[in-house]
């Protein structure tokens, strides 16, 4: 009606105003309708707390914090995050300047915290949390506490009053002493220690000091602090690198927006501080994703009704009814973003095999096929299977019968009551006897765009940038197999600069990064042929030869099995590389591995994950690494990872041991709109020879997951989208 | 150190700042800066836009208009659409569902003229039950129940609500739509959180005594848009 209406002069105009605007029609800016989560402030260690002190409390759930503050010539950037209601762990990076105890100007320093919430406030009782500060560093911030938090409001005063007082250990027990209660011997801070091991032995010795502290939110903006704190700050006192007057130390914070928040302190006496907070969660999207909305679908007239409607003549020849249905569905998935790799249809059943190239949640494409289905084809199709495919992999075939479709699109509960009919269950390798879309092969893609790499942790510069441009190409010939390679070439940055000293005793596998990085502006990342394809319904298959990273060579072979509905998945790869000449262009070193995994993938409730690889590095070191990871619905994902390999941690140098953390962004949550890609990140405190593993693109778990059972459910909503 | 490293973030954004091409035509291959650039002007250009103004219907425009019209007025953003009837159902949840599309193709679905779905406005209301105020419509009666709404969380993600809906019979009003009056049952509907009492929404219907029609309503489409104004111009 609207477009026939616009046709008319008086409407154009009315029309065209409603329209002018991007967000035009309905599109609304999301209001603040619900109730901002309890949020409490974090500390200068970018933990929940006071000034310097921690507090009692805990983030909410899944919260991820960034917390960068600075004071007497400290400088603390923390990522930290509420693993689970009660578990808050952290990862700091630590700068100390004119630090006379080291060979740096800078001191700098990596540390991990973690804690735990006892108690939750409740009516009378308050929040108690026991935390563990530089558990498995050097030591510099070694630290334990406990620590008790009310909250108080109401009466005369406006907004609402915390306290907090506790105990601590360690760094935390260093002023105002009242005594050991389990114990004296604690060790000192040794600057350039190589760390790295957790320090069991000395949690809760040596003296045990008070500190307590109030904070005051005045209103959604103020908040005013002051604490009584037990740290004497004895390392840099010693180093003159500040003045310690007083044990009292006061601020003031303001929130400037939903997740941002500044404040200015006047600590110990002598010195002024700043602290910046940043809060998110991923389970409050950045942007609310806007998916267009889809057609609404045909429903039948019932057999009773229309009995000639069902008719099942149109199907007499079955491979040319699947050209048909082909020919009609090309198009139609096209303007869904989705791509028809074939199909094939009897008078009751049509399976059709696609891939999704533009929603991030796997359901959402289910669904749009599922309506297309519902749409064309005729009336005696009764049975939809509907497989997503990713290069070759067919993931899972998701099955529906069409007259539940129709009858639950404005059912009351319609996700729940749609897959509670729903059919999971394990796709064939191949569809023999399908249509299918003769256009998809020889493919060729090709892209090339700016690109960044950075280095960080060098002790001389923190972080170091290079910035070029890539030149991406691939070729596939056939379903499945893959002819892939990159080209940088770097125009502005300082990664040329980084340092190349070298102190690793074992096989230098990845403490040569900085000679790659200086030995030339161009270089070819990956260069490679890869075939991938199942070989039975669970089972999934994968051959790599070429230049597979950017450090190693040569040639890799996987096998996964992953059941559609188990969260359990089991997977081998083996490799034989031989490592890269620094140049990275095309010509290698003398140095050949064969290391390979056997690999357990466990998806746990409420979006745990598990990963333990047992196997051989390209160091040669035999052992296994544990990855943990948290998932949550939207694709954010945050986790750890550490190696424990028969390298000891002297011959492993800083850090005794390979460990790092893993932050996932899906590109949706920040944008509002459709998009598959992620930003992924991972970060090792410092990064060396023992327990590396190869770098291979392709790794087949992740590619199969995004369709099976687990993954399709937790974003079973998108399926009505 | 400080000009390098500013000359050096410059030039970082610079590269950046380079269009990625590629071969691949959909937006998923666009840059990232571009496309976060995009995303923060649509949100700037929208805020400093402020409410877009509501729009009059004059009759000589209604009259020209044969079909259908659901005028929409959303109360939060301000502005108004008039959205067309593209779908007409009856199924077995009671009453009939109709859906409308709005000139951004985005849909509103109505049973028996109460919201129980939005789709491409984002934050969606992606199924919602209706019984007890469909049923309310339809006798004038007080009455009350649970409302439950799956409410989308942007992120392909859902959110099941549950309200407590007091449902009054205001009394008889008159209300005029262009250049039409009708009688009408004016009925309240009080909807409170069960999870939080400190949430809580407000719908309003104008029922045609005569037809039976919801034909001026204001409806809550979920937490992130806040509420409308649905007006039957034409059924």
């Amino acid at each position: 009606m609207i477009l026939r209406l616009a046709r008319k002069t008086a409407f154009a105009g009315l029309l065209g105003s409603a329209c002018a605007a991007p967000m035009a029609g309905m599109a609304q800016d999301a209001t603040q309708y619900f109730n901002v989560p309890n949020r409490p402030t974090l500390n200068f260690y970018g933990m929940t707390g006071l000034i310097d002190m921690p507090s009692g409390e805990a983030l909410p759930d899944g919260q991820v914090a960034v917390g960068i503050s600075t004071f007497g010539g400290s400088t603390r950037t923390t990522l930290t995050f509420q693993a689970t209601p009660r578990i808050q762990a952290s990862f700091r990076y630590t700068g100390i300047k004119d630090a006379t105890f080291s060979a740096f100007d800078t001191y700098r320093d990596r540390s991990f915290d973690v804690r735990f919430l006892i108690n939750k406030e409740r009516r009378y009782l308050p929040a108690v949390t026991v935390g563990l500060q530089d558990f498995a560093g050097t030591g510099i911030y070694a630290a334990e506490f406990i620590a008790a938090t009310k909250n108080f409001s109401g009466a005369r005063l406006p907004g609402t009053l915390k306290a907090t007082v506790g105990l601590g250990w360690g760094r935390l027990g260093s002023s105002g002493g009242i005594g050991s209660p389990f114990g004296s011997d604690r060790p000192a801070f040794v600057p350039g220690d190589t760390g790295g091991e957790v320090s069991a032995d000395q949690w809760f010795r040596g003296s045990a000091a008070p500190f307590a502290g109030l904070e005051w939110q005045i209103s959604d903006k103020w908040g005013l602090k002051a604490e009584y704190s037990s740290d004497a700050y004895d390392l840099e006192t010693a180093s003159d690198i500040f003045d310690r007057d007083s044990r009292f130390n006061f601020g003031a914070e303001y929130q400037i927006s939903n997740g941002v928040r500044l404040g200015g302190y006047y600590l110990y006496g002598s010195e002024i501080g700043l602290n910046l907070q940043i809060q998110l969660n991923p389970n409050r999207p950045v942007a609310r994703l806007r998916i267009p909305a889809p057609r609404p679908y045909f429903v039948r007239p019932s057999r009773s009704e229309a009995p000639q409607e069902y008719s099942t003549d149109w199907a007499a020849s079955e491979a040319e009814a699947s050209m048909q249905v082909r020919d009609a569905l090309i198009p139609l998935l096209e303007a869904e973003g989705l791509t028809l790799i074939e199909t094939r249809t009897t008078a009751s059943t049509t399976e059709v095999r696609y891939s999704n190239d533009r929603y991030t949640a796997t359901s959402v494409s289910v669904g749009r096929v599922a309506r297309v289905l519902a749409r064309l084809l005729p009336e005696s199709v009764e049975t939809f299977r509907i497989v997503p495919v990713v290069n070759n992999l067919a993931q899972s075939a998701v099955i529906f019968r069409r007259s539940d479709l129709e009858a639950l699109e404005f059912a009351p509960n319609a996700p729940d009551a749609l897959l509670a009919v729903t059919g999971f269950s394990g796709a064939t390798p191949a569809l023999p006897g399908s249509a299918r879309n003769e256009e998809l092969f020889p493919k060729f893609n090709w892209s090339i765009g700016p690109y960044v790499t950075r280095s960080l942790f060098d002790p001389e510069e923190p972080v170091r940038f290079g910035a070029g441009l890539a030149l991406n190409l691939s070729y596939q010939p056939l379903p499945g197999w893959k002819v892939a390679g990159e080209l940088r070439h770097r125009l502005v940055g300082n990664i040329d600069e980084v340092s190349t000293a070298n102190n690793s005793v074992l096989p230098r596998v990845r403490t040569d990064a900085g000679l790659y990085d200086t030995a030339s502006d161009t270089s070819i990342p990956q260069l490679y042929v890869s075939r991938q394809w199942k070989t039975a319904a669970d089972v999934y298959t994968r051959l790599s030869a070429g230049y597979l990273e950017r450090m190693f060579g040569g040639v890799s072979a996987e096998v996964l099995w992953k059941p559609v509905a188990s969260r359990l998945a089991l997977g081998v790869e083996a490799n034989y590389v031989k490592q890269r000449a620094f140049d990275d262009i095309l010509g290698f070193q003398d140095y050949t591995i064969a290391t390979g995994h056997a690999s357990a993938y466990y998806e746990f409730d409420n979006g745990y994950t598990g990963q333990l690889d047992v196997g051989r590095y390209l160091a040669g070191d035999a052992g296994a690494t544990v990855t943990l990871e948290r998932e949550f619905d939207n694709g954010w994902r945050v986790g750890g990872f550490f190696t424990l390999t028969d390298v000891s941690s002297e011959e492993f140098g800083e850090g005794s041991f390979d460990k790092g953390i893993k932050v996932t962004i899906p590109m949706n949550w920040l944008l509002g709109r459709p998009d598959q890609s992620t930003r992924s990140v991972s970060l090792r405190p410092i990064t060396r020879d023992g327990g590396a593993r190869l770098s291979v693109p392709g790794r087949l778990y992740e590619q199969v997951r995004s369709g099976h059972r687990q993954q399709l459910v937790e974003n079973w909503s998108g399926v009505w989208e | 150190m400080n000009k390098a490293f500013v000359r050096m973030i410059g030039a970082t954004f610079a590269a950046l700042s380079l269009a990625a091409c590629s071969s691949e035509q959909n937006g998923g291959e666009q840059g990232l800066p571009r496309l976060l650039l995009g995303s923060v002007q649509e949100i700037v250009s929208s805020r400093r836009a402020g409410p877009l103004p509501k729009i009059e219907l004059t009759p000589a425009m209604l009259a020209q208009a044969n079909t259908a019209v659901l005028q929409i007025n959303p109360e939060v953003r301000g502005g108004s659409d008039f959205l067309r009837r593209i779908e007409t159902r009856r199924d077995s949840f009671g009453g009939t569902v109709e859906v409308w599309r709005a000139s951004d193709d985005a849909q509103v679905f109505l049973r028996n003229g109460v919201v129980i779905g939005t789709r491409g406005i984002g934050g969606d209301i992606i199924a919602a039950n209706a019984a007890v105020t469909v049923n309310a419509l339809g006798t004038r009666r007080d009455s009350g129940g649970i409302r439950e709404y799956t409410v989308s969380d942007g992120d392909v993600t859902a959110t099941s609500l549950k309200f407590r809906c007091d449902i009054r019979n205001l009394g008889e009003e008159s209300i005029s739509l262009v250049n039409q009056v009708f009688t009408t049952d004016h009925l309240r509907e009080t909807c409170v959180s069960s999870a939080d009492p400190t949430v809580q929404f407000r719908n309003d219907y104008w029922v045609q005594k005569s037809s039976g029609l919801l034909r001026k309503s204001r409806q809550w489409m979920g937490p992130a848009v806040g509420s409308f104004e649905l007006l039957l111009l034409n059924d």
